[in-house]
Order: structure tokens, then sequence, then C-alpha cells
């Protein structure tokens, strides 16, 4: 096994993959940029290295960067994480060429599944279902109208190169084809670099169900059952659940199966999530995220598996330690994604500094958060800040524990999307079980407002009255200089970020 | 002293009276049990009313508040009598125009049309970059392109100016 490891990552990611190394015995290297100096996985891991900069592609998106760190530090491997070069075939070409293990796929799988048009051929020929759709990029609007003629619309626009949600359309109208075309083009262009986007027949009442599977490199793979992540806006999922309300058994293990061939397809090593577009019993092959899933969690609830271990061992050669027989899946679970967003005004990013934090404890609820009291929230990094996550012995267990967990959360100086989370979990149609991928674009906003306005007015005049009275007064020491020790922090906090914006900028 | 408090669109009027250092609350004439107990004067506060108990957040400024109960959080805005008043007069004397401003912070990737210019209702201004997701942001009105307040690759807050658009006079 290794002795020590590099994460190129930031982020709860960062902190979840150090957590299991440190169980293991293995020694952390975490890099940060300029903008993480003080985040938790710069402080939680045993080396950090700077790597200077404020956005992504000054810190965590330089290969070079983190290669010349890994170099200095002694890290025998690299953990990718999840976003970032997580699924950049020719960075984990280059640490592999650098004489350190990849704790991910072989480049080829992720460049292969990383192309929407070359995996749906390796798709087909290894006799995945797929969604009826061109199997040519389109290069400009009007060749992606002729494609939608001949496919039948609704149609889907998706980015060659694409992920995440990420320059993905969706067109009912063939006049709404060029425009959409335009923007999800310039969209994939600046986030992938590609800007050719190809069509396909979009699914009505669609599931989005996952199949998540661990391969070593003997030739062993499993499957670790589904997550059901239909409860999504513009393709970002929200809350994710296992085991999904509409599988049986028979389809589970259908679903695994036609998962597993997709992953021999392309000599798959490793943690992997082969994505279904599911519809009335139906299922047909989306896309295979060839790195841990931010919503891994729920299965190791329900499996009692720990996803980074079985990575890290699988990465040091080791043999899978357990048969598709030893897996079993107990209870249900949910994940719910704390980001930064203001749900009322449409799930925009919202952005500030975490003020005042409570996070929700108690038994099965685990938290992956990177949040602490004075992060600045910025527009930097995505905007995921934690995830929760419980587990129940049966589903509405599970749903009752996640309500109550998120009534403990308390993020005060940011907007969250806990709030549309707890709407979904009051709606009958999330309680039904009987959802699909547009259940959240269609919740009603206006009922995810809280009962307690009349106390929250008085409240609110009662504070303000406090205040200003001890403003006013100055008479209680104690508080007074609380105050004042407050108020120097925050300025010298101001001077010293003013001054490294300064030193960027210089 | 009288309160206007807006509670997630719905405003409500406070009055607090002190006598004898005791507060007394009233939420539209009714009068609403606030016991105050800061906590850590960081904004986590103990509210007790009517025998029941609140763990509550408060963050912000004296005007504009989030309070978080529950795990709700209830966007407050608050203003007392003389602000009100004032606040009144200045919305009087600013006339309603196009200004089309940003709702969420973001970077400007492309801009679409120039000063002068003339627009129809819908027609895209420009494509707001926020999150890695390309937004297309339209005209609210038809009109003409008065001024253009950011430039293609300028980094916005929300809430900044982006375009005015003058709509014709209905004479």
């Amino acid at each position: 096994m290794f002795k020590r490891i590099l994460i190129a990552n930031r982020g709860e990611i960062a902190l979840r993959v150090i957590r299991t190394a440190r169980e293991m015995g293995i020694e952390c290297v975490t890099v940060f940029s300029e903008a993480d100096r003080e985040a938790l996985h710069t402080r939680m891991g045993h080396y950090a290295v700077p790597l200077g900069g404020f956005l992504p592609n000054e810190s965590y998106l330089v290969a070079e960067k983190i290669l010349q760190a890994a170099k200095d530090t002694g890290a025998e491997a690299i953990h990718p994480g999840y976003g970032f070069l997580s699924e950049n075939a020719t960075f984990a070409r280059a640490v592999m060429d650098a004489g350190l293990a990849w704790i991910g796929p072989p480049p080829r799988a992720i460049e292969v599944m990383g192309d929407k048009i070359e995996s749906r051929r390796a798709m087909q020929e290894a006799g995945v279902p797929l969604v009826p759709g061109m199997t040519e990029p389109a290069e400009d609007a009007a060749a992606a109208e002729r494609a939608a003629a001949e496919i039948g619309l609704p149609v889907a626009l998706k980015a060659a190169a694409g992920g995440g949600g990420k320059g993905i359309r969706i067109v009912r109208e063939a006049s709404e084809i060029a425009s959409a075309f335009r923007t999800a083009s310039g969209e994939a262009q600046s986030a992938f670099g590609d800007g050719r986007l190809y069509v396909e027949r979009y699914v009505d009442n669609p599931r989005h169900i996952e199949i998540q599977v661990m391969f070593d490199q003997h030739g062993n793979g499993i499957h670790l059952g589904e997550r059901e992540c239909s409860i999504q806006r513009r393709h970002q999922k929200l809350l994710e659940e296992t085991p999904a309300v509409v599988l049986d058994e028979a389809l589970r293990q259908e679903m695994g199966e036609v998962a597993l061939r997709a992953g021999r397809a392309v000599d798959y090593e490793g943690a992997g999530t082969v994505e279904f577009l599911f519809s009335k019993g139906e299922f047909f092959f989306l896309e295979m995220n060839t790195r841990l899933q931010v919503e891994h969690p729920i299965t190791e609830m329900v499996t009692g598996l720990d996803l980074v271990r079985d990575q890290l061992l699988v990465a040091a050669g080791e043999p899978l330690e357990r048969t598709q027989a030893d897996v079993k899946m107990v209870g249900h679970a949910i994940e719910v994604r704390i980001n930064a967003e203001d749900v009322r005004a449409g799930f925009l990013p919202s952005t500030g500094t975490i003020k005042n934090l409570r996070l929700p404890g108690g038994p099965w609820v685990r938290v992956d958060s990177c949040m602490f009291r004075g992060l600045e929230v910025g527009l930097n990094y995505d905007p995921m800040l934690a995830k929760i996550i419980v587990w129940g012995p049966d589903r509405g267990v599970a749903i009752a524990r996640m309500k109550r967990a998120l009534e403990e959360l308390n993020v005060g100086g940011v907007r969250t999307s806990a709030t549309a989370a707890m709407a979904v979990l009051d709606e009958e149609v999330f309680l039904s079980g009987d959802y699909d991928t547009h259940f959240l674009e269609g919740l009603d906003r206006s009922k995810m407002i809280g009962p307690e306005g009349e106390l929250v007015a008085a409240l609110a005049a009662v504070h303000r009255h406090h205040a200003a009275k001890r403003r006013a007064l100055g008479t209680d020491t104690g508080e007074r200089a609380g105050w004042l020790a407050r108020s120097r922090e925050t300025t010298s906090d101001h001077r010293r970020r003013a001054a490294r914006h300064g030193g960027a900028n210089a | 002293m009288k309160y206007f408090v807006e509670v997630d669109g719905a405003e409500r009027v406070v009055e607090l009276t002190e006598r004898l250092g005791k507060l007394t609350v009233t939420v539209d004439g009714t009068p609403v049990e606030v016991d105050y107990e800061d906590v850590d004067a960081l904004g986590q506060v103990l509210v007790l009313s009517g025998g029941k108990s609140f763990g509550a957040s408060i963050e912000g400024d004296a005007n504009e508040l989030v309070v978080t109960i529950a795990g709700h959080a209830y966007d407050v805005e608050i203003e007392d009598e003389r602000e009100r008043a004032a606040n009144a007069a200045e919305r009087a004397s600013n006339k309603g125009g196009g200004l089309v401003k940003s709702v969420m912070p973001g970077v400007v990737v492309d801009l679409l049309v120039e000063v002068g210019q003339e627009v129809t209702a819908g027609q895209p201004l420009l494509i707001l970059e926020a999150m890695k997701m390309q937004n297309e942001i339209d005209a609210p009105t038809a009109g003409v392109v008065r001024e253009v307040h950011v430039t293609k690759g300028e980094a916005i807050r929300g809430g900044a100016k982006l375009v005015l658009i003058e709509t014709p006079s209905e004479e």
C-alpha cells in the first residue's frame, strides 16, 4: 500500500479522501490555491503545498504544478477527487509517466467514456442500450436542425466533451434550435474547449438512475446497486436516494450486469458510475463517470463499504476484497447537497461569508462538509459546500431523519439549497416515489417559505432594537470589548485579503 | 417605535414599547411574546415565545436581515418610520425606466447590443456566465438601448446595472 498520496482537489471531497487515507495509515499531501489558504483541506492533511492563484486554471487545473508538488513531497499516487482533473486523460497519463500511481481508471477508458460519440460507439458494440440519436457531432446549428428533423422532437443538445450538466439544452420546437445551439455550444467551448454538440431524442418522464461499479486490475468487477438521482434542476442534482423506488431486484441485477458490461468494454479499473435514463421499465445508457461521484456516500451507507478505501486498494494493485455475492444492501439512504444558492431567486449562486454555522448530528447522520465559520463563499469554485447523508431502516424513516437533520442545519451568511430540499421532502409526489427529472423544476418556489413569518418579524425588530441600544450605550464592557475585537478582526482580515488580491494582480 | 418589516415579501407592522426595561411587542396589532437571548453575540439567538423555544440565527445589517429558524431562512427587510418616509420620497422622485440589472454575480461573456440599437421584447441583450452556466439576459420590453454599463469579459456583482432601455413614449 502507498505510504503517501497527493490529493489534487479541494472542498469536501479532499476531506473525504483524507479521512479514509488517515484510517489506512496513509499520509496525505494536499494542494491549495491562494483563495484556499485557510480551507479545511489545507489544514487537515499531513503536508500542504501552495499552488498560488485564485482561479481553478491558475491552481487546481494546472497539471505541472500538481505533478511538481507530488515530486517535491515524495507522494506515490494521486487521487483526483471529482471535477478538476479527475476526468482528464492527459493528466492521468502524465501522472503515470512520472512514475506515480493514478487513483482512477486507465487513461484510455477516460478518453472513450469522456467523448459522447466514442462512448456511444463502444456501448453499441458492447450491447448496452442507447437512446436514439446521431453518432457524429453537429458542427453548427444547421446540422443540428437537420439531425433533429430526422430523430424527431423533443431533442437534447449535448456537448461532445461534456459533463456535469454544462452545455446541455433541451429543445421542443424546431424554431428554438439555433438559439439553443448558440448558448450550449458557447458553454461547451468555454468549459471544455470544444463547442461541438450532438443531438439525441429526449425521453419524456425520465428518471436518472445510475449504477456504481468497482473493478480491480485483475479483471474482477462488482456493482454496488443503484442511486436514484432524478431530483435535479438543469441537470444539477439536489437530492439522491438508494434504493430507487422503481427498481425491483431483477431489474437491479439486470442494470448492474449491463453496467459491468459497459465497464469491461473499456477495460475499466477502480470506481466508476454508469448513468442510465430510466423510463417505464426501460433503461438507456447516458454516460459513464470515470471517477468517484459526489453522491457515493449513499451507496456506502446501504452497503457498509468505503469506496475510497477500495479505490486505494485497487490502485495499489490489490484484488477486490469481495465478490458480487458478498454485496448486501440494507435499508435506505438519502443525500442532500448543500449548495450556496438562492433557491427563491431561481437557484442563483449566493455568495458571502459564513458567519453562523450549526451542523446536524445524531444517529445515522453523516455530514461531509468543507464549511467553517469565516469561510468566504465566492464564485471561483463549485457552489457545493456540504452533503448531508442519512440512513434509515426504510425510506420513511430516512425521509423523516433527513427533515430533522435539515432543520438542525443552520448556515448563516449565504443562502443554501437546503430550502429546496426541505420543500422536496414535504411533497406528496416525492413521498409517493413517483417522480421524474422534471419534478424539481416544476416545484412551486412560493411554497419554500417558512411558517414562522409573524415571529420572525417580531424577532427582527427586537434584534434591531437591541443592537441599536448596545451601540448607543456601550455600557456592558464585556460585550463592548467583544464588539471591538470583532471589528478589529474584520478590518485586519480585510487588509490581508486586499494585500493578497493586490499581490495576485501585480 | 414602529417598524415596517417585510418577511419573505409579506409586510407586517411591528410596534415595540419599552417601559421600565420591559419590552412589549405587537405584530399588526396582536401582542407577540418575544423573550430574546443573545447566545454568542455573533448572531445566534434564543427566542422564547408562548412557551415555545426557537434557536435562531440572524445575519445582516440594520435594514436587511436573514433569520434562520429550523432550517428555514427568512428574508427580512426592515424600516422604521423615519426610514420609510425617506425611502418613499426617493422612490417617488425616481422615474421608472427599463433598467436591466443583473440578478446574479457572473461574467459577461458576450455583449449582443450597443447604444442606440433598437431591441424587441425578449431579444437577448447579453450572455452572462455564472457557475459555468451561460444565461441569456433578454430585453424586458421593446425600445432603444440608451446605456450599456458593462463590457465583454467584465465580472459583475449581483444587482449590477447592465443595460438601460428607453421605451418609446406613448404619445
